[in-house]
């Protein structure tokens, strides 16, 4: 079955602001992980290795990923087509 | 053991103590097996002897280029370390993740717990008339900082560490090591050198340690402080407080003062020692005083033995054993605090997070202190973002304190991490899992999984 890559993020995102003792908000699609979230470098590595984990891939491991990532919409399509069928 | 046998080749020695103790007392207990199980067994120094002899005469018939003892028997162990001694034929001790090392050992004969040799054994080697190389003793490293390689000691270099004082005799020493190792190798000799019993116990269970420790009087524990801290934080204690120890000797990893105070409490009696020793350099110097790390007076002073200690500007522990040696880098990161150096960890276990250095070791420290956990341990974990990653493992404490919940202690952990560590060094993945690993000689691993 193919895993539901957005709640995936959603979860993960979560997860690091609750591990971090930061307020857990709605999170949307639209939101800037810098802006919006607050996340900085840090939040983004554990919420690679969170996802690496439910996802079971990790596309910037591959140099190829070099697409800016700012919105959660970015990472739920570098994601996405990282577990598309076919998909390395 | 007497002075004649003092005055014996060091490949002699451990053949000719246990003839010696199965003369005056054949009957006394060598080692108890399978100890803290209902499968505890005892043997004796005179089947101990007695093997020799027999297994020398097979060695001496086919003169093989080497032994590998293959044994999962500590006993036969014994036994062919002391009759490849006493025949001058070199022995080499595989533990389990290096048997594939064997490759390297050519033309060399495996001895399993049948203790015999193979009928190949008669090699083309004949007996030499003069023995140029002294026998050597090959033992693998346990691979903590790199696959396991082998690594040639001499029975000099073996026999060096051992305490042969009167009042080290007949004594009851616990073996928690693995037998097929340095550490484990250095516990029975010493402990069949000076005529005293060897504990073996029949798991690394914590509960069959302290069972061991108390049914069979064991008066020293020789340990690695991530084993020490596993029978304190897991074992009974009610089992634990009626253990006679008179004495605790750590080594292989540094001990932290929460450790030290934690066993001083549970073994008011025992006397704990530090030993700090390398496999470059054998041991260096021990401390006895019960506080982590050694005396900030000792730097630049000669210390038993010659032994000269330094510190690097970037807080590495140098080493120089006699005035004819070179100063030797450790490895080891120490700090200064107050009248102490206590050390920081291995300079191989930095773990590097966008630049900046964390010591697992000091975050260990803290995430212990946290009410509800009961072990813990602190890695690296790669990370195409920042480099690496602080990650963790911690086994909760059992019961846990009230109003506890796994994932109460776990937030607990995160949030005294953030409030005593700088942002980059609290642990980003924590998991909770029912045991740490450790490594095959008894130490916290500090690779993802091992």
């Amino acid at each position: 079955m193919r895993p539901d890559v957005p709640n995936a993020i959603v979860t993960a995102i979560a997860t690091v602001l609750r591990d971090t003792g930061r307020d857990t908000r709605p999170i949307e699609s639209g939101m800037l992980l810098a802006g919006d979230l607050g996340l900085d470098s840090l939040d983004l590595a554990q919420t690679i290795v969170l996802l690496e984990r439910s996802l079971g891939c990790d596309p910037f491991r591959s140099a190829s990923t070099s697409r800016s990532v700012r919105t959660v919409a970015d990472l739920i399509a570098i994601y996405d087509s990282a577990v598309a069928p076919g998909a390395s | 053991m007497t002075p004649a046998l003092l005055d014996a080749p060091a490949e002699d020695r451990l053949a000719a103590a246990i003839g010696e103790m199965a003369r005056r007392s054949s009957s006394a207990v060598a080692i108890v097996a399978q100890a803290g199980s209902a499968a505890r067994c005892t043997i004796d120094y005179g089947w101990l002897s007695r093997a020799i002899v027999s297994l020398e005469a097979g060695i001496d018939a086919g003169r093989p280029v080497g032994i590998v003892a293959r044994a999962a028997r500590v006993e036969t162990l014994v036994v062919i370390a002391a009759a490849c001694g006493r025949q001058h034929v070199p022995v080499a001790f595989l533990a389990e993740d290096s048997r594939d090392l064997v490759g390297q050992l050519r033309d060399w004969v495996e001895v399993d717990d049948s203790l015999s040799l193979p009928a190949a054994a008669a090699g083309e080697r004949g007996r030499r008339e003069f023995e140029t190389v002294p026998p050597q003793v090959i033992v693998a490293t346990s691979g903590t900082s790199g696959p396991p390689k082998l690594v040639d000691h001499s029975w000099d270099s073996l026999l060096a560490a051992a305490r042969l004082a009167e009042h080290w005799h007949g004594l009851g020493w616990l073996l928690a090591y693995d037998a097929t190792r340095w550490a484990g190798i250095q516990v029975w000799v010493q402990a069949l050198l000076t005529g005293g019993r060897l504990v073996v116990p029949a798991s690394r269970d914590p509960d069959v340690v302290a069972r061991a420790l108390v049914e069979e009087s064991v008066a020293i524990l020789p340990a690695t402080p991530t084993l020490l801290r596993r029978l304190l934080t897991s074992a009974d204690r009610g089992l634990l407080c009626r253990s006679g120890l008179d004495r605790i000797t750590l080594g292989g990893e540094a001990a932290d003062a929460a450790l030290l105070e934690e066993a001083q409490a549970t073994f008011p009696q025992a006397k704990i020692t530090q030993v700090y020793a390398t496999t470059e350099l054998g041991e260096v110097y021990r401390v006895a005083d019960g506080r982590a790390g050694f005396p900030a007076a000792w730097l630049g002073k000669a210390l038993p033995g010659c032994v000269r200690l330094a510190v690097r500007r970037d807080g590495e522990l140098l080493v120089r054993l006699s005035r004819d040696t070179a100063e030797v880098g450790t490895g080891d990161l120490v700090q200064r605090r107050a009248d102490r150096y206590e050390f920081t960890g291995r300079r191989s276990d930095v773990i590097v997070v966008g630049g900046a250095k964390v010591y697992p070791k000091r975050v260990e420290e803290i995430v212990r202190g946290v009410p509800g956990v009961a072990e813990c341990r602190i890695y690296g974990l790669p990370s195409p973002v920042t480099g690496e990653l602080v990650a963790g493992e911690i086994a909760l404490a059992d019961p846990l304190p009230e109003n506890a919940t796994p994932e109460s202690v776990r937030a607990a952990v995160l949030a005294v991490c953030r409030e005593h560590l700088e942002p980059h060094s609290v642990p980003r993945i924590l998991d909770i899992v029912k045991q740490i690993a450790t490594t095959p000689a008894g130490k916290t691993p500090r690779k993802p999984h091992s």
